[in-house]
């Protein structure tokens, strides 16, 4: 008798546990979404039904949401015109992005075709040896580079592969507010202008106006292209250590410190609280200049209701230091049964004219120069503003450096820290030079 | 007592009637496992694997990409020695823990009693007081912080409006912290609501003694609802404190990285840095366990210490 009944309690458990198993998986989504950013999985309905749908390949990349309802438009078109497969996406925020891909390399689930990001990332990656090679596939034709700046293609390169595919060009810029400029009687930058150009419209304007000079620097990039404008470089060339004389650094933190003391450079309380790109300080009229990536331009210029323009960082030697950048790439996992269909999609992103349209420029101008020149045409005017830009760039900058060590994310995490510690004057230049040496030699050598 | 000793007895002294008992025990505990067995399955997979496995994690150099190779006491060298981070994270937790914890309890404990005398719509009250606790942890809060305490925020304009000098609640590295403390005093609801139902466990005849005998207000709460409480007072400290210690979302969702000058960098969030923006897994696991001692040496020594002033009435009896 009571075995009947314990066998009716066992299968009752065991429906009860994958009840209560399937309960707390729905529970738990929310909470992860609270914490590790929106994330959003779906398929695309391609239209055509329910047929074909040979290939499913998986598709990752972070982005606003403007990017992911324009990527989805494009996965479309490419399901419409390609019936047998079918994509699957899988998109958040740049936060929270990278703690989702590591947790997909680590539980060996990576989907096959990923957005990657130049630096510190692709490293990161190409250390642990879990991208595909994709040589093979250019060199085959799959995917056709002929119309990409050769020295883009080579920022896609780590340990003699080909990594990843660039999806977009992008270039540091000082964006200004031309009106305001004027309205203080400083002068307006051009190709030449210099540093001291650059503190001098600052303090004009500040002085006339009571407003900030300029909105801060953000040390990490802007340190790297001040390295660069003076002949070093933020990391040494074989990737083991710090690139540049200490003096440099010094000079760096000094300028900005003696800004901030003018009253010209806002205190970093103020930095703080004007993040979200809608509420930078030019946005609100209280800062001539804002130094950022060109593809921001087109939101701040939204955001400010008026149009703003653009200059290459101060120089002297600006060509030295100004560099084109892979907005980002897209890999594809070593691991992917589907590389050639992968391939395949790529190619089609980077060079199909109606796909490129439709994006517009989000992911940065266009690698491909035909398609740049098709979508030149019908460009607003600052996004003409912009691949006018990058087209004056590929005349006057040099190479990216791309010899980013181990442990860089972290040691960049240090020098937005050791500035902080400087412009609260808790160190010295100097000391802060001293110590942010330290912490990334040991950092870089942890790593290795 | 006696007569029931022989009944429980006897049956001892048949062979046959015993081995049926044992038996019906047997199956007994069977039924019980597989009722247990959703919990069981659910906390093994979920707590106790991932718990060894971090653990083991402490001891490597795991970095969520690659192999995890052996590095022995490595993690928790570094981190004790070699790692102004970590020091300045612990320092920074001690302070929010040592400060917010007694302020919440405070402030709940003042809001029950108040809650208490209220006799009518007790409910809506209850709910109402309730709700910062549920909205806690939402981006909406941070986004309400740095109205109320941003520069230009809420906050800066009535002190402008008085004339006090305005103060960068968010951006001095001196004031940030406070932000959360206050925040974490807001979110008082569920020891609120364990502080009220304590005093509703307290007999009202007590109160009419004491007031019978001449007892003001204020010895009232001193001599009788305060060792009354003190059971309960017990559970909120070590519940609060194991929550204190563990706080992470208010930290990274109105500064995000610790800022200013790491000054709002919580044990936890560095914890989380180190694990998924830094890729150090092991160092992090290393980190969780030394949060895990730490917290078990404060539970430790508050048990230890609650002889002395935490009050059980059947004590009593004894």
């Amino acid at each position: 008798m009571y075995k009947r009944s314990t066998l009716w309690t066992l299968i009752m458990t065991i429906t009860l546990t994958f009840a209560l198993a399937a309960c707390s998986s729905g529970g738990n989504e929310p909470a992860n979404q609270g914490t590790g950013g929106n994330t959003t999985t779906n398929t695309v309905d391609s239209g055509s039904g329910g047929e074909g749908g040979d290939v499913t390949l998986r598709l990752m990349w972070w982005g606003s949401q403007t990017r992911h309802d324009l990527t989805m438009e494009v996965i479309k078109l490419y399901q419409e015109k390609n019936p047998n497969v079918k994509i699957e996406t899988e998109f958040t925020g740049f936060d929270g992005y990278w703690e989702k891909l590591a947790a997909m390399v680590a539980g060996n689930n990576m989907p096959d075709v990923l957005q990657m990001n130049f630096g510190e990332y692709m490293t990161q990656y190409a250390g642990k040896d879990v991208l595909a090679d994709l040589q093979p596939f250019v060199e085959s034709g799959t995917i056709d580079v002929s119309k990409i700046n050769e020295g883009l293609m080579e920022s896609g390169q780590a340990n003699g592969k080909l990594l990843g595919i660039p999806l977009g060009m992008n270039a540091l810029t000082v964006i200004y507010d031309e009106q305001m400029l004027k309205d203080a009687g400083a002068k307006v930058p051009d190709m030449n202008w210099t540093w001291d150009d650059w503190k001098a419209a600052a303090a004009a304007v500040h002085e006339k106006t009571g407003e900030y000079g300029t909105q801060g620097l953000e040390t990490g990039n802007i340190f790297e292209y001040y390295a660069r404008q003076n002949g070093q470089q933020l990391f040494n060339e074989d990737a083991t250590g710090l690139g540049y004389d200490d003096q440099l650094l010094i000079d760096y933190f000094q300028m900005t410190l003696d800004e901030q003391e003018k009253g010209t450079y806002p205190k970093l309380d103020v930095i703080m609280q004007h993040e979200a790109i809608e509420d930078q300080l030019i946005v609100h009229g209280k800062a001539p200049f804002d130094f950022r990536w060109s593809n921001q331009v087109v939101a701040l210029t939204k955001a400010a209701g008026r149009p703003l323009k653009l200059a290459p960082l101060p120089g002297p030697d600006t060509a030295k230091g100004m560099y084109l950048k892979p907005a980002m790439f897209f890999s594809i996992s070593k691991k992917s049964k589907q590389q050639e269909e992968a391939a395949k999609f790529i190619d089609f992103f980077i060079n199909d004219v109606e796909a490129n349209k439709i994006m517009n420029g989000e992911r940065g101008v266009p690698v491909n120069s035909e398609v740049r020149d098709a979508l030149a045409a019908d460009l607003d005017e600052t996004n003409k503003m912009i691949f006018e830009y990058i087209d004056m760039l590929g005349e006057h900058s040099s190479p990216i450096d791309s010899n980013f060590p181990p442990g860089s994310s972290e040691v960049l995490a240090a020098l937005k820290e050791v500035n902080e510690q400087v412009m609260y004057k808790q160190l010295t230049p100097a000391e802060a030079a001293k110590e942010f040496r330290e912490r990334a030699e040991s950092t870089i050598k942890r790593a290795q | 007592m006696a007569k029931q000793l022989t009944s429980e007895a006897l049956p001892v002294d048949l062979p046959g009637v015993k081995r049926t008992r044992k038996k019906t025990k047997d199956t007994d505990n069977l039924t019980g496992y597989l009722f247990i067995l959703p919990f069981l399955v659910g906390f093994i997979a979920l707590t106790v694997f991932p718990v060894a496995m971090s653990l083991y994690l402490s001891f490597t150099d795991y970095d969520m990409l690659g192999q995890a190779n052996w590095i022995g006491l490595e993690n928790y060298q570094r981190m004790l020695t070699d790692d102004n981070k970590f020091l300045q994270s612990v320092k920074v937790t001690f302070f929010y823990v040592l400060t917010a914890v007694p302020f919440r309890l405070i402030f709940a404990l003042a809001v029950a009693l108040l809650l208490a005398k209220v006799m009518v719509m007790k409910g809506l009250y209850r709910t109402l007081l309730y709700l910062p606790s549920v909205i806690g942890g939402s981006v909406a809060i941070s986004v309400m912080w740095r109205q109320l305490f941003g520069n230009e925020g809420a906050l800066n304009s009535i002190l402008a409006q008085l004339g006090i000098p305005t103060v960068s609640w968010l951006g001095d590295p001196a004031y940030a912290i406070w932000t959360l403390i206050l925040l974490y005093g807001w979110q008082f609801g569920s020891s609120m609501l364990i502080f009220l139902a304590g005093l509703k466990n307290i007999p009202n005849s007590y109160y009419e003694a004491a007031q019978v005998d001449g007892a003001n207000a204020w010895h009232r709460f001193i001599k009788i609802t305060i060792p009354l409480l003190t059971p309960i007072i017990l559970f909120n400290v070590i519940m609060q404190l194991i929550q204190g210690f563990m706080a992470f979302t208010p930290s990274y969702i109105i500064f995000g990285d610790g800022r200013p000058l790491n000054s709002t960098l919580l044990y936890v969030l560095y914890m989380f840095q180190r694990a998924f923006t830094f890729f150090d897994m092991g160092y992090a696991s290393a980190m969780a366990w030394m949060l895990l001692l730490v917290i078990g040496i404060f539970t430790a020594l508050i048990f230890k210490s609650s002889s002395y002033w935490v009050h059980y009435e059947s004590e009593g009896d004894k």
